[in-house]
């Protein structure tokens, strides 16, 4: 195809190496316990198989979160994005929500997106503070920038954690007004809306190694694989 | 006050209403005493229409000073015009027999203790100020 | 007086229903109603009850409008409001109407749309409730009015927020079989507890009520026809008979009660609706209680005399409110986990009712053997109070 080796080179970005994210487990109201770890290279493309039927999903603004998302995955399977990581939380192996973000400097985290399959126990919302932590506790960075492209995203995300608007500042999800998540915003917030337990128990780790797809998506009633 | 203090700045106070005849105290205002079932028809200042009638007036005392609290709550998740993360409220009984509801500035509280009621501002809306009864530990 | 029952019930589902209007979630329980009875038309009157219909959906005058939508005109059309006992007062106002002998058959519908509007708008125009100047300017809301009441009675009984868990518990399990609850998942007492997660996933909304304790925003409706006994037999089913109903009012403002534990509206509400049907708290076989608060449903179900004055939760312990115990409370999940669109509550409760004791209700939510189901629909925070009291006949 006229592709050479030093070509690729060219075009691929330079990652650094990030810490690695300690996974944890969280008790759901229904006594389901659901595993927020960081997922490995491999499970990328089953990634991308859970978040295609719901770029067709417009209630919400699923289908915005959902087109974005993809994108973003895809250039992580295909290097083509610096700094990347992706949290999954899965119950009994079971995609239930997904969240990325990106390292921009020592000091500054970008958060991307949170997307959730199973609703009703506020996953989105835990899977979300597990995404701050890493930022915070993890990558040691002062600052992140969010923005919110749906109303719940607005409600669970900047009101919740009380975040700083900071409108002059430009995010990279198009141009949508910037909040910020400064280390006073996350401590403040944290004892009352960071869950998780660590270490998570040898078993149930194991039963979460190898994911899989959700059977069905309460966003689409009538989907069927 | 002037009449354009009294048309523009809020009033900075929280009134009981006395019936004229019996003397229990109301609060909210009511249509008719609780007690004796005498009509309300407020202070003179404030409804001039009804002077020459000879009806007795209600008079507004002003709420404030010791009570002690009934019950108390902390809320986090708030209505419209409120940015705070959460509010605490309790219910007290004066010294007069009145009850009401105020918010509560007190870290630890518990059920009969003595406080102390004061006017301090609940919410400014739309640029509309409202003044209303806070407690605090005496 | 004359005789009255109900020969037709409808429900939509309790939920977010964001996409559709508001007079077509009447309807569709009002239609469902009607081919229950086994009726295409011939209903004399049309009562909706419903709280704040201008306020959510910017609409008003919803009984004329649910008329032409059902093309029920020239029939008589009017909408009831309470508050939250708006669904039970529209039953109460049905039946006044063909007892008085002024018409034959009632539709009496109660739906709320709530979701039109974002969560602080809701939680704003249900404070509305309040007294303006006295409570609304504070920032006080409903569940304050709770938190409040649950701390009171927890310092004199010595309750715990663990054990309201465990009604949480019992009517998210009834909730999970029945087809029109709003929440369907069932949720251990473990999980919403004792885990160090639990004050995470379940965190405190108006101290000591945590978000377990309180019931969804949800959107829907639920209806009855009502006829009067002499003509049942023009009906699809059998009728189940209203045996009494009652409603009583107490201050507007909550703190000025003499006492403040004290539901004096429940009460009296009831013991209105028990002398009208000629039975006492013993003969009742099954409730509907009100529990928007999971505090309301032990406080309510003292007031109207199935439990002595702070021994409710003792016997709730020992299972005695369980669809398969002594006094099944809440078979339906009750306002927790069915939902509370605040217009159709009563009119639901009056729809789980005649279910039950219809004997068609779902596997393992059927009560045994009802004979008279009693439902009490609070309205503000009990200041306006609405009892029910219907019999198998």
């Amino acid at each position: 195809m006229g592709y050479t080796y030093d070509l690729e080179m060219k075009i691929r970005p330079a990652c650094r190496e990030m810490p690695p994210y300690p996974p944890k487990y969280i008790t759901l109201a229904t006594g389901e316990k659901m595993v927020a770890r960081e997922v490995r290279k491999e499970e990328l493309p089953l990634i991308l198989e859970v978040i295609e039927p719901l770029i067709k999903v417009p209630e919400d603004y699923y289908d915005i979160v959902a087109v974005r998302f993809y994108a973003e995955v895809l250039s992580m399977i295909r290097h083509r994005i610096v700094d990347e990581y992706l949290f999954v939380g899965a119950i009994d192996s079971e995609v239930a929500t997904i969240v990325n973000g990106r390292m921009v400097n020592d000091d500054l985290g970008m958060s991307l997106h949170t997307i959730t399959v199973k609703r009703g126990l506020r996953c989105g919302a835990l899977m979300f503070a597990s995404k701050m932590e890493y930022h915070m506790e993890y990558l040691n960075q002062k600052e992140i920038y969010l923005v919110a492209e749906s109303p719940i995203g607005f409600r669970r995300f900047m009101v919740e954690w009380q975040l700083e608007p900071r409108f002059e500042e430009r995010h990279e999800l198009g141009g949508v007004p910037t909040y910020v998540m400064t280390r006073k915003c996350y401590f403040d917030a944290k004892p009352r809306l960071l869950a998780g337990v660590r270490p998570v128990p040898e078993d149930l780790l194991a039963k979460n190694y190898n994911l899989t797809l959700p059977k069905e998506y309460p966003q689409l009633p009538r989907w069927h694989r | 006050m002037l009449e354009l203090e009294k048309l523009y700045l809020p009033d900075k106070n929280v009134y009981a209403h006395q019936c004229p005849e019996c003397g229990r105290l109301h609060y909210p205002s009511v249509g008719r005493c609780k007690k004796c079932g005498y009509r309300y028809y407020p202070e003179q200042d404030v409804a001039p229409r009804w002077e020459k009638k000879g009806y007795k007036f209600w008079k507004r005392v002003p709420l404030g000073g010791s009570c002690r609290l009934l019950t108390y709550t902390r809320i986090w998740a708030l209505p419209v015009g409120f940015d705070q993360a959460y509010l605490d409220f309790g219910v007290v009984e004066f010294a007069n027999g009145v009850k009401a509801i105020g918010r509560l500035a007190v870290d630890k509280p518990q059920i009969g203790m003595k406080l102390d009621a004061r006017i301090g501002k609940t919410k400014e809306y739309l640029g509309q100020e409202h003044y209303g009864l806070f407690f605090y530990a005496k | 007086m004359r005789k009255v029952g109900v020969v037709g019930i409808g429900h939509t589902v309790f939920g977010n229903l964001r996409d559709y209007e508001l007079i077509d979630i009447l309807a569709y329980a009002s239609l469902d109603a009607m081919r229950d009875a086994g009726i295409d038309g011939g209903i004399d009157q049309v009562i909706v009850g419903n709280m704040a219909s201008g306020m959510f959906n910017h609409q008003i005058g919803i009984e004329t409008a649910l008329v032409s939508n059902l093309n029920l005109e020239p029939a008589m059309a009017e909408a009831v409001g309470n508050g939250p006992a708006s669904g039970g007062s529209a039953f109460k106002v049905g039946y006044m109407a063909i007892a008085s002998g002024l018409v034959d058959v009632v539709l009496v519908v109660g739906g709320e749309q709530m979701r039109a509007v974002t969560g602080w708008e809701a939680t704003d125009i249900v404070a509305s409730l309040e007294h303006p100047k006295v409570e609304y300017p504070y920032g006080l809301t409903l569940p304050a009015f709770s938190g409040m009441f649950a701390r009171a009675y927890m310092e004199k009984y010595g309750l715990t927020e663990r054990q309201l868990f465990i009604l949480a518990v019992k009517n998210h399990n009834n909730a999970a079989k029945n087809p029109f609850a709003h929440i369907q998942l069932p949720v251990t007492l473990e999980a919403i507890s004792d885990t160090p997660d639990s004050i995470i996933i379940n965190p405190y909304i108006a101290e000591p009520m945590r978000m377990y304790h309180l019931c969804p925003v949800s959107d829907g409706a639920a209806a009855a026809i009502l006829c009067a006994m002499d003509i049942a037999d023009r009906f699809k089913k059998k009728p189940v008979r209203v045996a009494g109903v009652g409603s009583a009012t107490d201050t507007y403002c909550p703190h000025n009660r003499a006492d403040l534990l004290d539901l004096k509206a429940v009460r009296l509400a009831a013991e209105r609706a028990y002398k009208m049907a000629g039975i006492g708290p013993k003969d009742i076989s099954f409730a509907e209680l009100h529990d928007p608060f999971a505090i309301l449903e032990l406080c309510e179900a003292e007031a109207v005399g199935l439990f002595e004055k702070g021994k409710a939760m003792k016997a709730m312990e020992r299972g005695e409110t369980q669809v398969d115990g002594r006094l099944p409370i809440n078979a339906s999940g009750g306002l927790k986990a069915k939902g509370h669109p605040v217009g159709a509550t009563g009119m639901s409760q009056i729809h789980e009712l005649v279910k039950q004791l219809r004997g068609e209700a779902e596997e393992g939510r059927q009560v045994k053997n009802p004979k008279y189901g009693l439902a009490v629909n609070f309205g503000g925070f009990g200041s306006n109070v609405a009892a029910t009291i219907l019999a198998k006949e």
